[in-house]
């Protein structure tokens, strides 16, 4: 029955091209899956199916005879390309198309569809004539690339947002952290000013207030720090003129002028703190010394870079050193010697016109770095 | 004899408040109250109308200073002074604040602090230089007659 009716159909196949056999025998024999539909007929049934179809959907040619070849098509397969092969035979245009096929056995293959209309001399529609290949591997391969390239993305975005969280967390760490250290530098300088006032001994409530000086000294160096958004750099100029004009402001001598001529110089945040407190040793000695029988004068602090150096002057025109004999072995020299040391600067004590001149020069680690880049 | 300053201290750290309450005694001036917390801060300058009240930014419990000040400016003639370890956190008008005082500030800057408060707030414009320890908003600067030009100089 089979047999009579692919028969019947190679024989029209013939009569139309008038070319005889090879044609139809190779159209048989080819590996590409071939069917041809009858539109005249109703629900465009199959009317020839090669043995690659067969072989393709694992259906036998009498299954597959007389049928609408949308038995192929199954749950997953794409709405949308069906549609668009309906729309395609409505208006009797070709179509190719991918489309998620099942066999006979329920597997599912990806069919590369190429589809087109046969028509005679007349311009009549006659057949339509389709060819399918089993393009599962190409599909998969793109699917899965497709795929993994989303996984990637989404691997991305999800390090991405964990960075930012953690660059966040982090932030908020070192803002609290900040804020520890400079509440607690206050609360020990609170703890050391609250002591002081009960001290009734004049020599120790000014050894205390001394200490107090220089605690506040460290506190003032983080109160700066932070304010620039570099916390690794730390300018000279700028701890030089809070730590000197609040000394001489409070010390409540009036008679007592500060010039300050001051250079910006940045240099490494290690050295903020010995700077801090050499500079409060050196214009407290000033305050206390030089001016000391009640008379008035100039402090002058100069900060300024000299070649690879930092150089700080703090200079009197007090009663200069004739006066007083420095005690090497007193607490405030032995603390500006360690300061000294630690920041590899030299302190010169030098006569100056009137007063005293204290010059101390320390190499500014930041310059070499930049220069050595 | 000058009037004393009434002064609210707004701070949740009892060993800071302590010292500014004996630092501003010491000074002269009257301590009217002194606040831990948001609410109770509020509740203190509404009730004891002080002249400037100094509030740390962070305060007992994770309550605000900046929300403390905004509801203390309903109180007639009350300057706000903040004290901060995160000044960058405020913004540049200090959110209605007169001035603001960086943290850790020493007992200097307090004793330079207050002579030219009580000027701002008694007979503006003030005569004397403004201490570098204290930064002042601009509408207050405007407020008191104070031009950006007058903070330039450092002492003579």
């Amino acid at each position: 029955m089979e047999s009579a009716e692919a028969w019947r159909l190679t024989d029209r196949l013939q009569a139309e091209h008038g070319k005889g056999d090879p044609f139809a025998a190779a159209i048989r024999a080819t590996r590409m899956a071939m069917i041809i539909t009858d539109p005249r007929l109703p629900d465009n049934p199959i009317v020839f199916v090669n043995d690659a179809f067969c072989t393709l959907s694992g259906y036998d040619r009498d299954e597959i005879m007389g049928t609408n070849c949308r038995f192929l098509q199954g749950p997953d397969t794409d709405r949308d390309d069906v549609r668009r092969i309906r729309e395609a035979v409505e208006a009797r245009r070709d179509i190719a198309v991918d489309l998620l096929n099942y066999r006979k056995d329920g597997t599912r293959f990806w069919n590369a569809l190429y589809m087109s209309p046969v028509v005679n001399e007349d311009g009549e529609l006659l057949y339509f004539f389709a060819s399918q290949l089993d393009v599962t591997h190409r599909v998969d391969a793109h699917l899965q690339t497709r795929n993994e390239k989303a996984d990637v993305e989404r691997q991305v975005i999800e390090r991405t947002r964990e960075l930012t969280e953690a660059l966040a967390a982090k932030t908020m760490l070192v803002h609290e952290v900040d804020h520890r250290v400079k509440n607690n530098l206050q609360m020990i300088s609170s703890l050391l000013g609250m002591q002081a006032r009960t001290f009734t001994d004049p020599d120790a409530q000014e050894k205390m207030r001394l200490m107090l000086d220089r605690v506040e000294a460290l506190g003032t160096v983080h109160r700066l720090l932070y304010v620039s958004d570099d916390v690794t750099r730390f300018d000279v100029a700028d701890c030089a003129r809070e730590l000197a004009t609040e000394l001489v402001q409070a010390s409540g001598r009036s008679e007592i002028r500060l010039r300050l001529e001051l250079e910006s110089v940045v240099t490494a945040v290690d050295k903020a703190a010995p700077v801090a407190l050499m500079l409060n040793e050196l214009v407290t000695n000033a305050l206390k010394h030089a001016f000391a029988d009640g008379r008035g004068g100039k402090i002058v602090v100069v900060v300024e870079p000299d070649g690879p150096d930092v150089r700080l002057e703090v200079t009197d025109d007090g009663t200069g050193m004739a006066g007083i004999a420095v005690d090497p072995t007193s607490f405030g020299q032995r603390l500006l010697q360690t300061l000294a040391r630690q920041l590899g600067a030299s302190v010169e004590r030098l006569p100056a016109e009137l007063g005293t001149r204290v010059v101390v020069r320390f190499p500014n680690d930041a310059v070499e770095k930049a220069a050595a880049r | 004899m000058r009037e004393p300053l009434r002064i609210l201290i707004v701070e949740d750290e009892a060993l800071i408040l302590m010292q500014l309450e004996m630092l501003f005694e010491d000074a002269g001036h009257e301590v009217v109250g002194t606040a831990v917390s948001q609410d109770e801060a509020v509740a203190l300058a509404v009730e004891t109308k002080p002249d400037i009240a100094f509030v740390d930014v962070r305060l007992k419990g994770g309550s605000s200073g900046i929300e403390a000040a905004r509801a203390m400016r309903a109180v007639d003639g009350l300057t706000i002074v903040f004290m901060t370890a995160n000044v960058r956190l405020l913004p540049d008008d200090l959110d209605g604040a007169a001035a603001v005082i960086p943290k850790p500030f020493s007992e200097k800057v307090f004793g330079a602090a207050l002579p030219f408060l009580e000027e701002c707030v008694r007979t503006p414009p003030p005569g004397i230089v403004k201490p570098p320890g204290i930064r002042l908003a601009p509408w207050f600067m405007e407020r008191i007659g104070l031009r950006d030009a007058e903070f330039g100089a450092a002492l003579p």
